[in-house]
C-alpha cells in the first residue's frame, strides 16, 4: 500500500524546492522580487527533519548540499557542509521545536538561515572572491516569512502521502 | 533509507567527517582539475531542473507572443521590416569595408582576420541571487563549447563560458563582480580593464590614469590582449568619469552594450585557432602576398 512510507514525497518536495531555488522570474515581474528569494531548500529540509527526523539524515543533507553547489555554481562542498550543520542543529533540538508555534519556529529559522547564509557568503568571499553583500539578511527574513506557508503546504503533503 | 539514519551516538562523528569531506572537496577543486568531470555530469543530470525553473518566464513569453492583437503584430512586422532594410543596407557597406580592410591588412603584412564561427544559444536559466550574474545556456560540450569562449548578443559582449556540461553551459556575465576583461577606447585606443560592478547596468573601468583622455560617451571595445576575448566587440559606453579626487586612477563607469537583463538568445564565438568543424584555413603570414593578389583581382 505504502511501500516507501512516502519517501518519494520527500524527494518530490526537495526537487520542487531546487526548482524554486533557480526559478527564473518573468521579465515583467518587479525586479526587487529577486531579492526576496527565500532559501527554499533549507526550509524544506527544516520541515522534514522536524516531521520525520529518522528519515532525513546527515548524509542525505550533505548530498543535497552538493547538488545545490553544482546547481548554484559554487565551490563543491560549501553548501554540503552548511546543510549538514543545519540538519545537525535542527535534529538536536527537534523535540523542542515541534512544541513551538509557527511564529516561534519562524523566528528561530531567521537566525539559523542568517547563520547559514552568512557563512555561505563568507565562504564565497574567501574561496572565489565574490563580493560581500548584505543580501543574506534579506534571504533569512524572506525564509522566515515564507515558513508558515511552507509548513502548511508540506503538512498537507505529509498527510496525503502518509510519510512516516 | 536505513543507511541514512541518524544515531545519537555517531552523529557528531558523522558531522565532523562530512565537514572534513567538504573541506577536502573545496581544497581539491581550488587546486586540481579532478572534480570538473564530476561537476559537469551532475550539472547534466540537473538540467531538467533548470528547464522546469525556466518554464514560468518561458510560458509568460509564449502567452505574450500568442495573445497579441492584430494591430500589435502588424506594428511589430513593420518595425522588423524596417530593421531588416537598415541591416541589409549596413551589411552591403560592411562587405565593401571588409574587402577594403582585408586589402589594407594584407598590404601591412599582418594576418587577415577571419570571420568567426558562431553558435546561437538560448538562455535557459538565470542563477539565483540578484548579486550573482550568471546564466545557463542550452548548448554544451556536445555542440563544441568549452570553457573560456566569449558570448555576445546583438549589441555587444555578454560574458564568457565558465563551465560546460554535455548540453548546457554556465556563462559569467561581464557585470559580475568577479569578472574582468581587457578593453580599449575606440576613439584613442586607450587600454583599460573593465570589471563588473554587481549591477546589471554598470561596469567599472579600472586603472585609467587620472590624466588620461577619456570622457563620457567613449565606446569601449574588447582589446583581445589577454587572448581570451576576441578583439573589436563592443563592451560598453562610458557613462561617468570622476577625476581629480586625489587618487592615482580616475573612476570611470560604463554602461554595458549588451542587454544583459533581457537578451534571450546569445551567440557563442568560437576562437579561430580551434579545431572547430567548419573552419576555413587561416592564412599564414607567408602566403599573405597571395591574399594581396586576390582582392586586387576582384577590382
Amino acid at each position: 500500500m505504502n511501500p516507501t512510507n512516502g519517501g518519494w514525497a520527500i524527494l518530490l518536495s526537495l526537487i520542487v524546492a531546487l526548482i524554486f531555488a533557480v526559478m527564473h522570474l518573468p521579465e515583467w515581474w518587479p525586479q526587487w522580487l529577486g531579492w526576496l528569494r527565500p532559501n527554499w531548500v533549507l526550509l524544506t529540509v527544516f520541515f522534514w527533519v522536524l516531521a520525520v527526523p529518522q528519515r532525513f539524515g546527515l548524509v542525505a543533507a550533505w548530498l543535497l548540499g552538493i547538488v545545490c553547489d553544482v546547481l548554484y555554481g559554487e565551490p563543491l562542498g560549501l553548501n554540503g557542509a552548511l546543510f549538514a550543520v543545519f540538519t545537525y542543529i535542527t535534529w538536536s533540538i527537534y523535540e523542542r521545536l515541534r512544541m513551538f508555534g509557527a511564529l516561534q519556529q519562524a523566528i528561530l529559522l531567521f537566525f539559523m538561515v542568517l547563520l547559514a547564509e552568512g557563512v555561505r557568503m563568507l565562504g564565497l568571499l574567501l574561496l572565489i572572491e565574490r563580493g560581500a553583500q548584505f543580501g543574506f539578511v534579506v534571504i533569512a527574513l524572506a525564509s522566515a516569512l515564507m515558513w508558515p506557508l511552507v509548513r502548511v503546504l508540506l503538512e498537507h503533503l505529509e498527510t496525503a502521502c502518509r510519510v512516516r | 533509507m536505513k543507511a541514512l539514519f541518524l544515531r545519537q551516538s555517531g552523529a557528531g562523528y558523522l558531522l565532523v567527517s562530512l565537514l572534513v569531506a567538504s573541506l577536502s572537496l573545496m581544497y581539491i577543486e581550488l587546486s586540481r582539475p579532478w572534480l570538473n568531470g564530476f561537476r559537469a555530469s551532475v550539472a547534466s543530470a540537473l538540467s531538467p531542473v533548470y528547464f522546469l525553473a525556466n518554464l514560468p518566464s518561458e510560458s509568460s513569453d509564449w502567452v505574450d507572443s500568442t495573445i497579441s492583437t492584430r494591430g500589435a503584430l502588424q506594428a511589430r512586422v513593420s518595425v522588423l521590416e524596417r530593421r531588416v532594410l537598415e541591416l541589409s543596407q549596413a551589411s552591403q557597406q560592411y562587405l565593401a569595408v571588409r574587402e577594403e580592410n582585408g586589402r589594407l591588412r594584407a598590404l601591412l603584412g599582418s594576418r587577415e582576420r577571419l570571420g568567426r564561427d558562431v553558435l546561437v544559444a538560448e538562455i535557459v536559466g538565470v542563477l539565483p541571487g540578484v548579486d550573482r550574474h550568471q546564466v545557463m545556456i542550452d548548448k554544451g560540450t556536445w555542440d563544441g563549447l568549452r570553457d573560456g569562449l566569449a558570448v555576445i548578443d546583438e549589441h555587444g559582449m555578454v560574458g564568457q563560458v565558465v563551465e560546460t556540461a554535455s548540453s548546457s553551459a554556465r556563462v559569467l556575465l561581464v557585470s559580475d563582480v568577479s569578472h574582468a576583461m581587457p578593453v580599449q577606447v575606440v576613439r584613442n585606443n586607450l587600454r583599460g580593464i573593465v570589471t563588473g560592478s554587481g549591477q546589471l547596468d554598470l561596469l567599472q573601468l579600472d586603472y585609467i590614469p587620472d590624466s588620461a583622455d577619456i570622457r563620457e560617451g567613449d565606446v569601449l571595445v574588447s582589446s583581445g590582449l589577454a587572448g581570451r576575448f576576441p578583439s573589436g566587440y563592443p563592451v560598453g559606453v562610458v557613462s561617468a568619469v570622476t577625476k581629480g579626487n586625489g587618487e592615482a586612477f580616475a573612476q570611470v563607469q560604463a554602461r554595458p552594450s549588451a542587454q544583459l537583463d533581457r537578451s534571450r538568445h546569445v551567440l557563442v564565438l568560437f576562437a579561430n585557432e580551434t579545431d572547430a568543424p567548419t573552419e576555413a584555413p587561416a592564412p599564414t603570414p607567408a602566403n599573405s602576398t597571395a591574399t594581396v593578389a586576390n582582392p586586387g583581382a576582384g577590382l
